[in-house]
């Protein structure tokens, strides 16, 4: 797994030189997500519902995988106001879930490229 | 109005009466501004070379198209500001001597104003080039570079229930 902010301008002369093995960040990964997994891969689980997200008005680009965590770190803003800065705790949270979601991305785009240098070789 | 002074005014008779006054108090002129005709003999031009303070050999008048300015003498056309500062000049700070003639263009050339000879640090086409250089160069570059877009290594952001199964990449077990 490579860094991401210190790739990105080699990402852009890749993906001109060699389209064929590098994924573009606008593409899904194409190859089956199980294949090489020999005991499995854990799902990822949605926790917050359609309706959680929809009554506290959560904006659609922000309802992922971490929203459960949103949710709990307005509803602790709501709660302290005007004392924000005791969810700092709840921020934090929220703000490791994102990183780590960052990370499941990369580590997606990284599979995606290897297997297609594999399969391209 | 203080009387002394309504004393020293000119009464308004005089000017009514006086074309000459009147342009000379109210327009800062008067008829000695205006040249000469221009000179038709060698006489007239010897003349006028004199009236001017300039050598017969240096004293050449603008052309007698229609512009008026008679036997005026064509100077060369050197702004102020490309003279000498260092010469003893008579008015230092005009940079003229005494009973030098003025350009023709003298309100234009001064120096507080634009400077027509003036040496350029670099010459124009080396300005042109330069600007042009630039800006085609940060072109050309644009162009090259214009399908080459840096991205961060990422896939796009994995959202639920889209119908599509996403996964960690702990084991299941």
């Amino acid at each position: 797994m490579g860094n991401s902010m210190g790739n990105t301008v080699n990402n852009g002369f890749n993906l001109y030189f060699h389209p064929e093995i590098t994924p573009s960040p606008l593409e899904e990964p194409t190859f089956d997500p199980l294949e090489g997994f020999d005991s499995g891969r854990k799902k990822r689980v949605m926790i917050a519902t359609e309706e959680e997200m929809r009554s506290a008005k959560i904006p659609l680009e922000d309802r992922d995988y971490c929203a459960h965590l949103l949710l709990k770190f307005r509803d602790c803003r709501k709660a302290n106001w005007p004392f924000a800065a005791k969810c700092h705790h709840e921020k934090h949270e929220y703000l490791d879930c994102q990183y780590d979601d960052f990370v499941i991305r990369m580590k997606e785009y990284e599979r995606e490229r290897r297997l297609r240098v594999k399969a391209a070789a | 109005m203080n009387p002394l002074i309504k004393a020293l005014k000119p009464p308004s008779i005089w000017l009514k009466n006086n074309a000459i006054l009147v342009t000379a108090v109210r327009n800062h002129w008067n008829k000695d501004y205006k040249p000469g005709p221009y000179p038709q003999t060698e006489e007239e031009r010897l003349k006028a070379a004199a009236k001017y303070g300039l050598d017969p050999r240096e004293y050449q008048p603008y052309p007698d198209d229609g512009q008026g300015s008679g036997d005026y003498p064509k100077l060369p056309l050197e702004s102020m500001e490309s003279r000498d500062p260092y010469y003893p000049w008579d008015n230092p700070e005009l940079k003229r001597n005494f009973n030098e003639p003025l350009h023709a263009e003298y309100d234009l050339i001064r120096e507080d104003r634009y400077d027509v000879s003036a040496k350029l640090r670099v010459p124009l086409w080396g300005m042109w080039a330069q600007f042009l250089g630039t800006m085609f160069g940060t072109y050309i570059i644009y162009r090259l570079l214009d399908n080459v877009k840096m991205f961060h290594s990422v896939i796009p952001k994995q959202y639920p229930n889209n119908g599509k199964t996403h996964y960690t990449f702990d084991s299941d077990e």
